[in-house]
């Protein structure tokens, strides 16, 4: 197993405001709480980074451009311990309506060669019931400006809205195809216990319409010459997310700040999700270690989410034993629920939408 | 653990020996007067008493209902005297009729406690009747006076216009505030008959009780009859013929306390290393090896199994730990009975007999959490009488053993009379729901002007499955009800069978009056499609009468069963919802390609009413 740790995730809770859908940890922008916040998170960072070369950097949140230039300033002096000699990947995570020539330079010369946006949709009604208030030009507008600094763009698309329609979806696209940027994320809305949308009993769409919409898209974006490459995740060719390929591939990384969770020398760990808590430096609140049981099944669980799958090769190099010894592959293969193709197990397309019933079989409990 | 090591007097008086049960509805309080008995007399203190002592199994303390025999041995200063009083637990409800026949026989007297709120319910009457028929001295209690509602005069007059007591029998009490407590013990040792018996006669000991002890063997729970037995004795099981060493004598009080010997009129704990179950039967007379009683005491008639259902591991590598599990279960509940069956679609398991369905549910609950196997259980059947073309009579307990209709010249099946006590108002949806169950109305009796006994004739089948709870729901549960069976009658009855993808599942076979097939068919269809989870694939289900199919339905295929987002944070997260979808599946029996939770099974029941 390499346990090199190439990777840093790093959590920035604050927002400006809170969309109705998000149950992500965050928490209202306050100026003197962020300023705390970056202070503990400069001292966890210190206490746990152990000099590794980093390739990859993703900051989240919350979000992270809601921080003013000087707190931004104070986050990248905190972030200059990392040895960033053999950097790949820096991604900043952008709110369309905090993005700013300034910043965006800022970034720029801090290393950051990766923006990801989330815009979801640019269709009022669903804007709305998100509770976010950015308008088409507007968008429009603020990517042309990212794409001035950067040419490794992300942005997040969001479908499944209470009636929706294809039509609604196909609009979206058509507006996501002009943006031209390099990589795409789609999500369907879920309704989150705790999110606002929940609370106020939203009616999901249903599944066979949402089932739809998610081939749809997969089609639609497959003929503008995005690879599909994850369940979620569309990139042109080499615009690959690195980063996120650490998670899908079972790598090891590190994460810092509120409610993160990294995974060093075989051990899972989440930090706390209390801000008084992590502020007083009680960072971790739990921590779990992969047996190589764990390890291979969720080897499994993630890997699988990559529409090439996994190499079986790969999982011999890495465990020393081969995948069908330690799973009952053939049987799924039998069944139709996995497919193999070049030395690579993966599931086959029109199974997608249902991976868990799949991925499922690779749990072993009690 | 130590234990305390107390030799306890020995009681040299039989006269100051007093044996007694509790009869009461399912709450009406029995457990926790029980607990003030047991406080008064100082068995334990208030601080020591966790509330309900002597419900020591954890399903008991949960459904508040007792199930297994316990006994508590108690010493009460009374002008004086130093008496014993024994107080030996019965199970509240009808299913377990069977049970409170062998502890009433282990007594002299009774206590009937009534809710002074809710009156007397069918299922203490018919316990009451079973202690009377025991010749036992009964002292009839109002408890919960503490309530405002109580109603003191109305559950009064009940008590002296329905079974004859005088009023100045009747003892108050309140559990909850102990009034009425001492005023009860008193009664209990002024009223109830000492024990009869004859130490210096050879040892009879009936056999009233046993559990498995894994320390310690089998646990025998006693009356002495007649005689004595004492540590160092050789004990023979007069029915079994199999001898044993007596390593122990106990009491409970109900603390363990060991004593050297036990004499006619007194209750106790034998421990003789026992190992093989079967070798102690409940009901069974125990005597000295070396000078044997001439004959057993009359012990009991079990009842018989009424409710009859298929029992499977969900893992089929548990079906010998499943055997076993009923084998330790059988000990103290020789109502339980069980044969192995095999089902196509379910593999190996048990065809299991119960007294009714709570008695099922208790042992399939027991089954789970005490031997930790977790279970598929098929819809509960009737024993039916078949009479085949050649005039031979085949009983049958499960639906796929049915033989052909070709062979078949008539199906009967058991009836049962009711007694349902209701409030007058209730009279209408009834009458309803007992004629929606096939129900022949036979007449009504009126306790007093707002309360009245319905007697109805209905098919047991019909009451296997949800009677109870409907009955609940219509009288808003106000009803009690309590059945006797009448004997068997011949039905226009059918089997039917569901279909999935085609194929029939024969553990969804179900035998139904010819009438109410189609109805049957339309709603168990229906119920199935709401039960089985939407599978991968589409999933076609039929009900037939033989090849001619009368209902149908269609479980659509699953079509979103992913986690579409899934950030680095989310890893664990993910993991998480995986286990669960897991522990959700292995509590689904694979049958073919369908996966199908207990509900399914269970659902054939369905009516169409829901």
């Amino acid at each position: 197993m390499d346990n090199n740790i190439k990777a840093v995730y790093i959590h920035i809770p604050f927002c400006k405001h809170i969309c109705a859908y998000c149950d992500f940890c965050k928490m209202y922008y306050n100026e003197d709480l962020v300023d705390k916040y970056l202070d503990a998170l400069g001292q966890e960072i210190k206490n746990n980074y152990k000099d590794d070369k980093i390739e990859t950097i993703y900051i989240g949140g919350g979000s992270p451009s809601s921080l003013n230039m000087n707190q931004l300033d104070k986050l990248f002096t905190i972030l200059s311990i990392i040895d960033t000699s053999s950097l790949k990947e820096f991604t900043f995570e952008m709110n369309v309506k905090e993005i700013t020539k300034e910043k965006l330079i800022f970034l720029k010369e801090h290393l950051v060669n990766r923006i990801s946006i989330g815009i979801e949709t640019i269709n009022d009604k669903f804007l709305s019931l998100i509770e976010r208030s950015h308008t088409k030009k507007e968008v429009y507008d603020k990517v042309m400006l990212t794409k001035n600094y950067f040419t490794n763009i992300n942005v997040d698309f969001m479908y499944g809205f209470p009636n929706e329609t294809l039509e609604d979806v196909k609009n979206d696209l058509d507006f996501f195809k002009e943006l031209n940027v390099n990589h795409i994320s789609i999500y369907s809305l879920i309704l989150e216990e705790h999110t606002k949308l929940y609370i106020n009993k939203v009616k999901p769409l249903d599944d066979e319409v949402e089932s739809n919409m998610y081939f749809y898209i997969i089609d639609y974006l497959q003929k503008l010459k995005y690879n599909h490459y994850e369940i979620s995740n569309f990139a042109r060719a080499g615009y690959e997310s690195s980063h996120n390929l650490i998670y899908w591939n079972n790598d090891h990384y590190y994460g810092f700040g509120l409610s993160a969770s990294g995974y060093i020398n075989d051990i899972r760990y989440s930090n706390t999700r209390s801000i008084n808590n992590y502020l007083e430096g009680h960072y971790c609140i739990e921590k779990e270690i992969m047996t190589k049981e764990i390890t291979m099944e969720n080897e499994m669980i993630l890997g699988l989410r990559k529409i090439k799958g996994i190499s079986k090769q790969d999982f011999y190099r890495r465990y020393h034993i081969n995948v069908n010894e330690v799973f009952n592959i053939d049987e799924l293969l039998e069944k139709g629920l996995l497919e193999e193709k070049d030395g690579f197990i993966f599931i086959p397309l029109d199974k997608l939408y249902l991976s868990n019933s799949i991925l499922v079989n690779f749990i072993k409990i009690g | 653990m130590i234990r305390d090591i107390i030799i306890y007097g020995d009681v040299m008086n039989r006269q100051l020996i007093r044996n007694f049960s509790i009869i009461a509805h399912i709450d009406h309080g029995k457990s926790t007067l029980a607990d003030r008995i047991l406080e008064l007399t100082n068995a334990v203190s208030k601080r020591e008493a966790k509330a309900q002592i002597l419900d020591s199994m954890d399903i008991e303390r949960e459904r508040g209902i007792t199930i297994k025999l316990n006994t508590a041995s108690l010493k009460y200063n009374y002008k004086g005297e130093e008496y014993d009083l024994n107080l030996i637990d019965t199970p509240g409800h009808v299913d377990f009729t069977y049970e409170v026949s062998r502890s009433l026989a282990a007594c002299e007297g009774a206590l009937l406690v009534v809710d002074a709120a809710q009156g007397i319910e069918a299922q203490t009457l018919a316990n009451l009747y079973l202690a009377m028929e025991n010749d036992l001295v009964i002292i009839p209690v109002i408890n919960k006076i503490d309530l405002p509602n109580a109603d003191i005069p109305k559950v009064k007059k009940e008590l002296m216009d329905l079974i004859g007591f005088r009023e100045d029998e009747i003892i108050l009490t309140s559990a909850k505030t102990g009034e009425g407590i001492k005023e009860l013990v008193d009664a209990i040792v002024e009223r109830i008959p000492y024990p009869k018996g004859d130490d210096k006669a050879p040892l009879q000991a009936l056999i009233f009780d046993s559990v498995f002890d894994s320390y310690r063997g089998v646990v025998i729970s006693v009356r002495i009859v007649n005689g004595k037995v004492k540590v160092g004795d050789t004990i023979k099981m007069m029915e079994t013929n199999a001898t044993y060493l007596v390593v122990e004598i106990t009491i409970n009080t109900p603390k363990e306390v060991k004593k050297q010997e036990l004499v006619a009129g007194e209750v106790g704990f034998i421990f003789a290393s026992i190992k093989d179950i079967s070798d102690v039967k409940v009901g069974d007379t125990i005597t000295l090896a070396n000078n044997p009683a001439s004959n057993k005491l009359p012990g009991y008639k079990p009842m018989k199994s009424m409710v009859f259902c298929g029992v499977f591991p969900i893992e089929s590598s548990k079906f010998e730990d499943l055997r076993d599990a009923l084998g330790k279960l059988k000990l103290n509940d020789a109502s339980l009975v069980f044969e192995p069956e095999t089902s196509s679609a379910l593999g190996f398991g048990f065809r299991c007999g119960f007294l009714g369905l709570l008695h099922m549910d208790i042992i399939k609950e027991r089954i789970t959490r005490e031997f930790n196997i977790d279970l598929i259980t098929t819809a509960p059947s009737v024993v039916y009488e078949v009479v085949l073309t050649n005039k031979e009579v085949l009983m049958v307990d499960s639906p796929s053993k049915l033989p052909d209709k070709s062979k078949i010249s008539e199906i009967r099946e058991p009836y049962i009379k009711t007694n349902i006590f209701t409030p007058s108002e209730y009279i209408g949806p009834i009458m309803e729901l007992c004629q929606n169950k096939r129900g022949i109305y036979i007449n009504m009796d009126y306790i007093d002007p707002t309360r009245v006994n319905i007697h109805y004739e209905l098919p047991l089948s019909e009451i296997v499955y949800d009677f109870f709870d409907k009955l609940k729901s219509y009288t808003k549960g106000y009803a009690s009800f309590d059945y006797e069976i009448t004997g068997y009658k011949a039905s226009d009855l059918v089997k039917m069978d569901i279909l999935l993808n085609g194929e029939v599942i024969d553990a969804l076979s179900v035998i139904v009056h010819k009438d109410f097939a189609y109805n049957r068919g339309k709603a168990v269809v229906e119920k199935l499609r709401e039960v089985i989870p939407r599978q991968m694939f589409e999933v076609p289900i039929q009900a037939a009468l033989g090849n001619h199919v009368i209902a149908r339905s269609t479980i659509k295929a699953l079509r979103k069963d992913v986690l579409a987002k899934c950030y680095g944070g989310d890893i664990t997260r993910k993991r998480k919802l995986l286990e669960k979808q897991k522990e959700g599946k292995k509590k689904m029996k694979q049958i073919g390609s369908v996966e199908l939770p207990q509900e399914a099974f269970m659902s054939v029941l369905s009516m169409d009413d829901e």
